[in-house]
């Protein structure tokens, strides 16, 4: 058999854990006590091997007796073909054993063109596609993760729903399915109503929507009053204390982020309007640089790996990042690991750091001002002004870099054609900025490589602007023409711009609502896969498809009323409904917002009874 | 591979003192659907996990210094293959086998090991020969056709892309006795010299004697041995230093 990367489907890795005592059991019974998991992650391998949440939970849920974890991957389009020629299952990498063997099926979503791999996973696992069809030894379906907060669009094919962060929730969850499990497996229905009751933990087929006859979502309704009309995240509100996994498995073979990872905070004091990841993870919760630094030496030790990275929303905001990246350094001193620092803000401290943290030689500065103007910055609360980003281009030209790369998005609320040339005006300037610096060091400059990249703006749920019109493709499009016009008078910059059409699917699953599950069983039908890789996305199928469910990007992209109930309203982040609303407010008014640090503007996350809402300011 | 030569050669100019452990060790499994270059890293973790005082390379990147005899295609298992890994300082030959052992993956695993105090020879160029096992249905009797052929022609593309035809047979040593109807054991040049390609090879069954492709495509192959020398006056790679 031959099939392109044969080593994503093996296993076999370093740090893989196969629990003995369940081998055991399964060989010689063909069956086990503990609840086994297989945790999907629906991509290819080299992709869902570099998901932290992976890591983390597979380790959580091989750490107890009465569970274990194997792993499974989407199968790429050659592998998929032949599984199905050959009636192979998709199965787990640990065991081999097939989907439809395990008592529940995890998924974790990142993001939304992932949906169709989903239904990929389970129907080559010989799983029954819809919850409503499963039988009571059937696996219980379940996901979690950032697009899991509305999963309305995905509603049919889920049991349940984690709203949260795994580390709290999973074990309970968990439980209730060993209970399951030890009665004999007889009464699904009990079950999930069971696990419904489970904080953070939502049921889709314990809800009935309701749409208006013109074809407006109106509300959805438990189905009775023992169900519960809004589900709470739960987050973890000591991260020192939690597990983490510091002997990850390492592939081997080469994966998209192939380096060990610290986790140094949850949550952003920041309150970019757009950003859902942001408010989705509120509040702001910090590890300790002790506990960091001696599960990075762990890591490092474990794992093997020369690259340790610092994950975070804004890795600048941590507030020991001093005192961490000082010890990690002073403990890798001459065995050639070096940091990757992501998402730093450029000032002095930064580019002392990067010059020391990184072996390799300067890699180019990355920005993302977002927004072209700071009329439309303030809007989106995006706290940084162009004196912010050209004295630190200064700092950082003086300090012989030479390469920028600057991210916008296009579409954003109130956005004019201004805006869209001010990202031009922006590019010029810093282009004139290097000059100028290598006149002033009296430097024979060399050409710099100025990178501008735009994505579109997709309005998400759980932001201030999840009422937002989306842009037309025809408003993007001739955004995205007008940019590449201006940017042609400034020499350095080289344009790369992302898919308008994916951004348009992306922003109707990002809002949709239960009516959309049966165009995405559709879609996947008709051969749509991958989605998330741009060759493979068919727009013009996905679009057919939608329309002849009676349903159009305007339903989905219009935009909502202010007073409307909206698809995920069931579910709650913690931030509240009207600090959304006051936000979106001040977004019309271009006033910014002070972060959490600087002053708190409750937005209702300090119900949580942690974090930064709670550190003493 | 060629990076690897570089750096031996940047550090013999640096005078550093190299302690090398010579390790012969044995793929199957998921190993064996791993690239070469996978391979090298996952030793290289191993060996850094193992925490040993590996020497590295210069430059911008610097790597763990290890050097193979001849790189491994995918999907191609051996029992005795090797590996020079470059220490600071002596290494015993047991030292290293106990602490590198654990910290392979499954699949992977050093068979043996001895220590040369710097190497005169850089070990991928003392390959000439290379041993192969070729598991198929019925493919013995249409290789050994193949051998008794003078000129075996094979089309392939040189570096700039043009197909070329070379004549292959000279890169076919002999097939071993032990041959069996379903199990071919086959003796051919190997190095950066000549190299004949199990894949090659077995293509050439195909194409030459009629070999059915798709049972080809099932072929478990497997490198049993590297040899240095002139034939008929091969020598283990142990004793080329």
């Amino acid at each position: 058999m031959s099939v392109e990367s044969p080593g994503r489907y093996v296993g076999g890795e370093k740090n893989q854990i196969i629990k003995e005592d369940v081998l055991k059991e399964l060989r010689e019974r063909g069956e086990c006590t503990a609840v086994r998991t297989a945790f999907c992650f629906p991509d290819v391998y080299e992709i869902g091997m570099s998901n932290l949440a992976l890591q983390i939970l597979y380790k959580l849920l091989n750490s107890e007796d009465y569970t274990s974890c194997e792993r499974v991957f989407s199968p790429w389009h050659d592998m998929d073909r032949k599984m199905r020629e050959n009636d192979i299952p998709l199965y787990s990498l640990e065991t081999k054993s097939p989907l439809y063997e395990f008592d529940v099926v995890a998924f974790t979503l990142g993001y939304e063109m992932a949906f169709a791999n989903v239904l990929q996973m389970l129907e080559l696992g010989k799983i029954p596609l819809k919850s409503c069809d499963r039988k009571e030894t059937d696996p219980i379906i379940v996901c979690g993760g950032p697009v899991a907060y509305n999963i309305e669009p995905m509603s049919d094919f889920f049991d349940a729903v984690f709203m949260g962060e795994g580390e709290e929730l999973d074990l309970e969850f968990i439980q209730e399915i060993k209970k399951y499990k030890d009665g004999g497996k007889k009464d699904r229905q009990a079950m999930l109503r069971e696990v419904a009751k489970i904080e953070g933990m939502y049921v889709p087929s314990l809800y009935e929507p309701e749409y208006s006859p013109e074809g407006k979502f109106i509300a959805l309704h438990p189905i009775d009053d023992t169900v519960p009309s809004k589900i709470t995240k739960r987050i973890i509100k000591d991260l020192d204390s939690v597990l983490y996994p510091t002997a990850p498995v390492v592939p081997n073979n080469n994966i998209v982020h192939d380096r060990a990872y610290l986790e140094l905070f949850r949550g952003c004091i920041r309150g970019c309007r757009f950003c859902q990841a942001g408010y989705i993870t509120r509040p702001v919760r910090e590890k300790s640089a002790d506990t960091l630094l001696a599960q990075g030496k762990e890591i490092e030790h474990n794992t093997g790996y020369d690259e340790l990275g610092m994950l975070s929303l804004s890795t600048s905001d941590y507030t020991e990042l001093a005192k961490l990246t000082d010890g990690l350094l002073c403990a890798f001193d001459g065995r050639h690991t070096s940091l990757s620092l992501p998402s730093l803000r450029i000032d002095n401290f930064a580019l002392d750091l990067m010059e020391k943290a990184s072996s390799t030689r300067k890699t180019g500065l990355t920005f993302a001002p977002e927004a072209g103007t700071q009329r439309l910055r303030d809007v989106i609360n995006k706290g940084i002004n162009e004196e912010n980003i050209l004295s630190a281009l200064r700092l950082a030209f003086m300090g012989g870099w030479s390469t920028v790369k600057l991210y916008f998005m296009l579409g954003l609320p109130t956005e004019t054609m201004d805006d869209v040339r001010g990202i031009a005006e922006l590019a010029k300037k810093i282009e004139d900025l290097y000059y100028d610096v290598a006149r002033e060091m009296g430097v024979k400059p060399r050409r710099p490589e100025i990178t501008v990249s735009t994505s579109m703006f997709i309005p998400k749920p759980f932001t201030a602007f999840q009422w937002e019109k989306q842009n037309t493709m025809e408003e993007f499009l001739e955004k995205q023409a007008c940019l590449r016009e201006c940017l042609k008078k400034v020499r350095s910059v080289r344009y790369i711009w992302h898919g308008v059409e994916t951004s348009v699917w992306e922003g109707i699953l990002a809002r949709g609502d239960r009516r959309l599950n049966d165009v995405i069983l559709d879609g996947y039908k008709a051969g749509s896969l991958f989605d998330a890789w741009d060759d493979n996305f068919n727009y013009e199928r996905w679009m057919g498809i939608l329309a002849s469910h009676g349903l159009s990007w305007e339903m989905y992209a219009r935009g909502y009323e202010c007073g409307d109930v909206l698809p995920w309203d069931h579910i709650s982040v913690g931030v509240s409904r009207n600090f959304f609303l006051k936000e979106r407010e001040r977004a019309y008014r271009e006033e910014i917002t002070p972060n959490c640090r600087e002053k708190c503007s409750a937005c209702g996350a300090n119900c949580f009874k942690t974090g930064v809402c709670y550190e003493t300011r | 591979m060629r990076q690897d030569d570089r750096a031996a050669e940047m550090t013999r100019q640096q005078h550093l003192t190299q302690y090398v452990c010579r390790a012969r060790f044995a793929r199957k499994g998921a190993l064996s659907f791993i690239g070469h270059l996978d391979l090298m890293k996952v030793f290289e973790r191993a060996i850094r996990r193992a925490e040993l005082p590996i020497l590295y390379t210069q430059g911008y990147n610097p790597r763990p210094m290890l050097v193979f005899a001849l790189p491994l295609g995918v999907g191609i298992d051996t029992t005795g293959d090797y590996v020079d890994a470059a220490m600071a300082v002596p290494v015993n030959a047991e030292e290293f086998m106990a602490k590198v052992n654990p910290e392979l993956p499954q699949d992977l695993e050093v068979l043996s090991c001895i220590s040369i105090d710097e190497p005169k020879r850089s070990l991928m160029s003392v390959v000439t020969y290379a041993e192969y096992e070729i598991e198929a249905p019925g493919i013995t009797e249409p290789a050994l056709r193949l051998f008794a052929r003078d000129e075996i022609l094979m089309e392939k593309k040189n570096k700039k892309g043009k197909i070329v035809s070379t004549d292959i047979r000279p890169l076919m040593v002999k097939p071993f006795e032990d041959s069996t109807a379903d199990k071919v054991h086959v003796l051919v040049s190997a190095g950066s010299v000549s190299n004949l390609r199990p894949d090659i090879f077995i293509r050439a069954v195909c194409i030459h004697e009629g070999y059915d492709p798709d049972k080809a495509s099932e072929a478990v192959i497997t490198r049993t041995a590297l040899f240095g020398g002139e034939y008929p006056d091969i020598e283990g790679i142990e004793g080329l230093v």
